[in-house]
């Protein structure tokens, strides 16, 4: 009788233990969470998102496919090395003789580009055109990943970035099938991993934690060519809204109606 | 300390515990003995996979970020698509007063419990961080998610369904029919919602439309008389309690729903595969050109068409091969064409790549291969709910009661020791 008892009172112990722990951190995490603060220290209190829109021009023409960016955001945001998972990539997009597009990203195009394709046979005939395509999460002003999270773990800031808040993450991957640009991915665990958490989705911030501060995103400031180009759309004479003035720009993929903030200029014609 | 169990005074502690246990195994017959040993060591094989899939972050599946959903997605809707489709069949009994499916009632809740417990299961092990579900559903509601809306509406439906458990085997009648009507909405509601979660996906175009939802409840009726039909061919082949005149009426109305479920399903498969192919629409004519020739050809035409369909349909409606037999046989091959049917839909929505312009032809196809632990996950699941429902079958009374329901009362006596003695139970 006390045998079992014991064994009852041991067996609810090691049940409710961890069960009890859980629920508080989760709790805890839950009340104390205001998204809006999620990446933000207290250093950056003066900073006002309301008062920003910040918005990215990619300039296809410029980019010469070195890679420098691919490398400076895994070192910036302690991204993952492996080249399947990336914050940001670099793709080559040729026009091939039979009308059809090639697009490959060799190591992300973090080690630059070889000058035939690598992934077919060097080709007979004339090359159409090409272009080195850098991409990123899109900060789309209607995220699909945004609406479908499970938990509201995923959410839109009032200066126009997605982020995501990885404590509350479930790691269902919803959000990475649901993106139209596969920008998202899962943080593996025992690597580097941007805010040290593992089993949770990840993408591009836009730098969050430098643009608060006044600096430029990690892959703007080191682009030797400017071909990323970042700025506040409320302000007339950032580069950004100069170059959508001045320049054709487009987003890509708006037929499934995401409204990306990040647009393109010099695409291949076939994409347009 | 002792319990009372079906009128029975029992002994409840380590010693006798062992002796009760040594007594059931020594009354078991040598076949069952080693059907039983056989599951166990599935059921271990799953623990291990199980194990190495709970660290948050370890790459122990073979997803990527471009094909994020893998095998577990595709058994956890197997398996809860199969407990709506249990609910919905037996409800042509319980609620639609129909005759012939009176009998079935109770295997197919205990079955229904069972897999709705196995796909919460798998769903756990393929989240990173399922604690984190379980608080942020309550704290951080999403309603706009659809995933929001299954993961409560499921969760509700297994509340829904423990109050009809309780109620069916405590003898309260009217808690049980009480869970059971209830329990029947969630199960249309659920498979549904279940469809929208893949129906929303604008960028999944293979997903992407009204026809998920629609598709996973009609095919929820096929799992659900499916796995009916091999039940009750088995009771039959065994002689299982409650096997009789009204078990095998069941067996032939089963046979009869399963043949109609078929032949539903053949003409939904038919007609996604034309509807995708029209129009070269990126995204959709991909995942069925990737079914029909490509990667996912040899699983879609042998193991969902042929084996799941074809077969089944012709066992079904060939008089001469519509015997027990053929029945069980139809609902063990549909089963078997459901696994490649979930699996399938999974990988057609991630067939064609999201993460570049269409058009391109570097990467036609997505490539995924789901890894040991996947696979032992999923076997695992089915060799726990094989296990617990052969004990509830050889402890529980999973018979209707005919007349008037006997008072001893067995509630959640799946691992209890005691066997409730048959002849004091109501068996026609």
């Amino acid at each position: 009788m006390t045998a079992l008892s014991r064994r009852e009172l041991l067996a609810a112990g090691v049940l409710a233990v961890p069960c009890l722990a859980g629920a508080q951190t989760l709790i805890g995490r839950a009340l104390a969470s205001d998204p809006t603060k999620a990446a933000g220290t207290e250093a950056e209190t003066a900073y006002d998102p309301k008062a920003h829109e910040w918005g990215f021009v990619v300039d296809t023409r410029n980019c010469i496919g070195c890679g420098l960016c691919v490398e400076a955001c895994k070192d910036e945001n302690h991204v993952p090395r492996d080249p399947e998972l990336n914050r940001t990539w670099v793709e080559r997009h040729t026009q091939l003789p039979d009308g059809t597009l090639l697009v490959e990203a060799p190591e992300a195009g973090g080690a630059g580009f070889p000058v035939d394709p690598v992934t077919l046979a060097p080709m007979a005939g004339p090359k159409g055109d090409s272009a080195f395509v850098p991409r990123l999460c899109m900060q789309c002003d209607n995220p699909p990943c945004v609406s479908i999270c499970p938990v509201s773990a995923t959410y839109k800031t009032p200066d126009g970035v997605v982020l995501v808040d990885q404590e509350r993450c479930i790691g269902c991957g919803y959000c990475v099938v649901s993106c139209p640009y596969g920008a998202r991915y899962i943080v593996p665990s025992g690597g580097d991993s941007p805010t040290g958490n593992a089993g949770v989705a990840d993408k591009c911030t836009f730098c969050y934690h430098r643009i608060t501060k006044g600096a430029q995103p990690a892959c703007v400031q080191v682009c030797p060519t400017r071909a990323r180009n970042f700025g506040d759309m409320n302000d007339p004479l950032s580069p950004v809204s100069i170059l959508i003035r001045d320049e054709q720009t487009v987003t890509l993929r708006p037929e499934v109606g995401t409204k990306p903030r990040v647009r393109y200029i010099g695409l291949p014609s076939q994409e347009l | 300390m002792t319990i009372t169990l079906a009128g029975r005074t029992v002994q409840v502690g380590p010693r006798s515990a062992v002796r009760t246990l040594r007594g059931e195994v020594r009354a078991m017959s040598w076949s069952l003995r080693l059907w039983l040993l056989a599951l166990m060591g599935l059921m271990a094989v799953g623990a291990v996979g199980a194990l190495l899939a709970i660290p948050a972050g370890d790459e122990v599946f073979g997803t990527t970020p471009t094909v994020e959903w893998g095998l577990l997605i595709a058994a956890y809707v197997l398996f809860v698509v199969t407990t709506s489709g249990l609910c919905l069949v037996s409800s042509l009994g319980t609620v639609f007063g129909i005759e012939a499916f009176a009998p079935v009632a109770r295997r197919a809740v205990v079955m229904a419990a069972l897999c709705l417990m196995a796909g919460f299961g798998i769903i756990a092990l393929d989240l990173h961080w399922p604690l984190r579900l379980l608080f942020g559903v309550v704290l951080s509601p999403s309603p706009l998610s659809p995933m929001w809306w299954m993961g409560t509406v499921y969760g509700i439906y297994l509340v829904f369904l423990i109050i009809e458990l309780v109620g069916m085997f405590g003898g309260w009648h009217r808690i049980a029919r009480l869970g059971g009507s209830l329990a029947l909405v969630t199960a249309i509601v659920a498979p549904s919602t279940l469809g929208a979660v893949f129906g929303v996906l604008v960028v999944r175009p293979a997903w992407h439309g009204p026809f998920m939802p629609a598709y996973l409840l009609a095919t929820a009726v096929l799992s659900g008389a499916a796995m009916l039909a091999l039940l009750y061919a088995l009771v039959a082949r065994f002689s299982l309690r409650g096997h009789g005149p009204a078990s095998e009426r069941a067996l032939t109305a089963i046979g009869r729903l399963l043949a109609a479920a078929v032949g539903a399903g053949i003409f939904l498969t038919a007609w996604q595969m034309i509807v995708g192919l029209y129009g070269g629409e990126p995204g959709s004519s991909e995942a069925a050109q990737a079914q029909l020739t490509g990667p996912l050809a040899l699983q879609w035409w042998v193991v969902r068409v042929i084996i799941g369909l074809l077969i089944p349909f012709v066992l079904l409606v060939v008089p001469r091969l519509r015997t027990r037999a053929g029945i069980g046989i139809a609902g063990a091959l549909v089963l078997v064409g459901l696994v490649a049917d979930r699996s399938g839909f999974v990988m057609a929505g991630q067939i064609a790549p999201a993460t570049s312009a269409s058009g391109v032809v570097s990467d036609p196809w997505a490539v995924y291969t789901p890894s040991l632990v996947e696979v032992s996950i999923v076997v695992g699941a089915a060799a726990l709910v094989a296990f617990l429902y052969t004990l509830a079958e050889r402890y529980l009374d999973l018979t209707e009661p005919v007349a008037e329901h006997p008072a001893g009362s067995v509630a959640g006596s799946e691992v209890a020791p005691a066997r409730a003695p048959a002849d004091a139970r109501g068996v026609a």
